[in-house]
């Protein structure tokens, strides 16, 4: 019993969660009892849907030891491409094949950065950081690129579909729970299942501990990480996707500098920057705590002046506080060794 | 060792974020030292017709951009002037430096910008200033470093302007706040400004939300719903959002749609006709404003030309342009032009535009 509590006290999940628990009450409190209203919780869990989306993405690229910056741009032109061709071709059937068109491209860009990172073994956020310019000069120069006011109508109605209508009894506002939240939840399911319960997913935890030891192991490396570089295209696309179906149209550029705040919510989760640890649970926690801060900056009372300042302090502090878990844990790690190595003596 | 380069490697990718964030200003420091001292002196004098004109928007994939790239596009082929637009692919304050930086390298004859920061883009105007090439900037009044600055309209005039139509909308009563791209950006700034000025006269049964008088929106569509969702939530009094940018209104719109606000929450502001066609057409917005970027456009090519060809700018200015034929200089300042060429977009004439 004594062991199980302090086990939850070590892990970084519980601090981030005691976090969020500390601000959502705060929050409550300054914002005269808003933030615990059926319609704000609908609006946060809303806005978590596509940051949540990238986040599983970018969680599995950092636990197997590297950093991809480039899915914004991946899902900007997967999602560009397929409206525009949508739109050119007056599609006017449901959501399925633009949603798998949209895959099937994210796939292919997902395989250009794997086949770099994976077949040639090059550093991952530099091939990436190249991907994404390059990915960004398709749209500009083959696509040229602008804003798509109308999207198909397919798209925009499973945009705008709620799963149910949460009405704040005092004020009278609604919010929808977007239909988009099931793709969320499916999402983390697929990936929980795939990371933790299949031998790929455990590949991937392995190589990013310690890629030599997981050729050992028996790992292939290289194709481990190639297809999961194409699962992380294919998951960024469809975060892609549902931001243009929520959002009602399709601007090529505005998703472009979410990657940062997406990794910093990441390793706040408590993923190791080195790779090999992390859970997904903590990834959610972690990018639910960034979305939850910058959606809540009015709630909250803070000035406009002030917001950028705050959200920062927050992410440096919960990063902080991640990184002193991990340094921790590696200490009585080491600590551990040592006294193994002493009583093998 | 390893693991201490990649930790401080994330240290400095969220510092890099919080600095990126929290305002333009940390950077011009960094663009001073890589480029000074060896560009002055090298303006070359070219002759009549092979001017060459750059224009240089926030980014080349806003429609507002691409409209105006049609008006410098136009005014080439009807002048047979060499001026071209060279835009950013996404909204971004170094970019556009570095852009700009790039332009005076290869030495052309005349820029024209519509800046993104203008605190970090000054020096990099004065630089080009030194070199000889002719700066004309729209949408930044405040600039230091400029030959001209060309307003379509008076920033208090528009503000009014758009004022006017909010106090329509909500029926001359009630509380309002206001929306901006970025509290830097130049223009916004003193549109909300001047209209919060002309409603405490104009409309007295308005009242400005003290509590959040301006909000951002990151000229973000998705931004401006989140926030207009937040403000709507957290003060129930509020009736009305003056939007500047053109992704604030139409934002802010589809919070009111949600939260079911229609007809009991407003909003105006600067949008594109065809892309708010369907909201104008529903109603949940009365009306918008606008000028067009295109005559913006045209009007900075113009009148670059008349300063390489040395004539003189004098008020009343005539760029044989519409809006733009009768420019005045703004009170006190002898480079910002003010035309006169707003325009309202309400149901009826949204689809008569043809952009």
């Amino acid at each position: 019993m004594q062991k199980s509590i302090k086990k939850i006290f070590g892990r970084t999940e519980f601090y981030v969660f005691a976090l969020l628990v500390v601000l959502s009450v705060l929050i409550q409190f300054r914002s005269g009892g808003q933030f615990y209203t059926a319609n704000n919780l609908v609006d946060i869990a809303s806005a978590l849907i596509v940051p949540g989306i990238f986040a599983v993405g970018t969680f599995m690229v950092i636990v197997s030891g590297g950093f991809d910056v480039s899915f914004p741009a991946l899902a900007s032109l997967s999602v560009y491409a397929t409206t525009k061709f949508m739109l050119n071709i007056d599609y006017s059937g449901g959501i399925l094949l633009p949603l798998l068109m949209v895959i099937a491209i994210g796939a292919l860009l997902g395989a250009f950065n794997g086949f770099f990172v994976g077949y040639l073994n090059l550093n991952a956020m530099i091939v990436t950081l190249g991907a994404s310019s390059v990915f960004k000069g398709i749209m500009q120069g083959a696509l040229n690129s602008k804003q798509l006011a109308v999207i198909p109508e397919g798209m925009r109605a499973f945009g705008t579909s709620a799963l149910f209508t949460a009405t704040n009894s005092q004020s009278g506002l609604t919010s929808r729970m977007p239909m988009a939240f099931l793709v969320f939840v499916a999402v983390v399911i697929l990936a929980w299942f795939l990371l933790n319960r299949t031998y790929f997913g455990r590949g991937i935890y392995a190589l990013g501990g310690n890629p030599a030891s997981a050729k050992a192991a028996g790992f292939n490396v290289k194709r481990t990480k190639f297809i999961m570089f194409i699962l992380v295209g294919m998951i960024s696309a469809v975060a892609g996707f549902i931001r243009v179906c929520m959002m009602q149209q399709c601007h090529p550029t505005n998703m472009l500098g979410m990657e940062m705040n997406i990794i910093a919510g990441v390793v706040l989760g408590g993923a190791a920057i080195t790779g090999g640890a992390g859970t997904l649970l903590g990834c959610i926690l972690g990018t639910l705590l960034i979305v939850m801060v910058e959606n809540s900056m009015i709630l909250l009372g803070v000035p406009t002046t002030w917001k950028s300042v705050f959200v920062g302090a927050l992410i440096v502090i919960g990063t902080g506080v991640s990184a002193l878990q991990v340094l921790r844990a590696n200490r009585s790690a080491s600590r551990a060794r040592t006294m193994t190595k002493e009583g093998a003596k | 060792m390893k693991k201490l380069i990649a930790l401080l490697l994330a240290a400095t990718m969220v510092f890099s974020m919080a600095a990126c964030s929290s305002g333009e200003t940390a950077k011009d420091d960094t663009q001073d030292t890589s480029n000074t001292g060896d560009t002055t002196g090298t303006g070359e004098t070219t002759g009549g017709e092979d001017w060459e004109i750059v224009v240089v928007p926030k980014d080349s994939s806003n429609p507002w951009f691409v409209r105006m790239n049609v008006g410098v596009e136009e005014y080439a082929e009807e002048t047979g002037v060499n001026c071209y637009q060279k835009g950013t692919d996404q909204i971004d304050a170094t970019l556009q430096a570095q852009l700009v930086q790039d332009l005076i390298a290869q030495d052309v004859d005349a820029i024209c910008v519509v800046p993104v920061d203008i605190q970090s883009l000054d020096p990099i105007l004065k630089e080009a200033k030194d070199a000889g090439i002719v700066v004309i900037t729209h949408e930044g009044a405040d600039l230091q470093n400029v030959d001209y600055d060309i307003e379509a309209f008076s920033n208090a005039g528009y503000g009014q302007f758009i004022m006017d139509n909010l106090a329509a909308a909500m029926g001359e009563e009630g509380v309002y706040t206001t929306m901006v791209a970025s509290l830097t950006n130049g223009s916004h700034n003193e549109w909300a400004d001047a209209a919060v000025e002309y409603q405490k006269t104009a409309y007295p049964n308005m009242t400005l939300l003290e509590a959040q008088p301006r909000v951002e929106s990151n000229d973000n569509g998705d931004t401006a719903y989140n926030v207009a969702k937040e403000l709507f939530k957290t003060y129930p009094e509020l009736k009305g959002i003056m939007g500047t940018s053109s992704f604030d209104a139409p934002g802010v719109a589809r919070a009111i749609q949600e939260l079911g606000l229609r007809d009991k929450a407003f909003t105006t502001g600067t949008g594109m006709p065809a892309d708010n066609a369907a909201l104008l057409k529903d109603g949940v917005i009365k009306s918008l404003t606008l000028w067009d970027p295109a005559e913006a456009g045209k009007a900075m090519v113009s009148l670059a030309l008349k300063v390489l060809n040395g004539e003189e700018v004098a008020a009343p200015l005539n760029l044989g342009i519409e809006g733009y034929d009768a420019m005045t200089f703004r009170e006190g300042s002898t480079t910002v032009l003010e035309g006169q060429g707003w325009i309202t977009i309400d149901a009826e004439n949204v689809d008569s535009f043809g952009f």
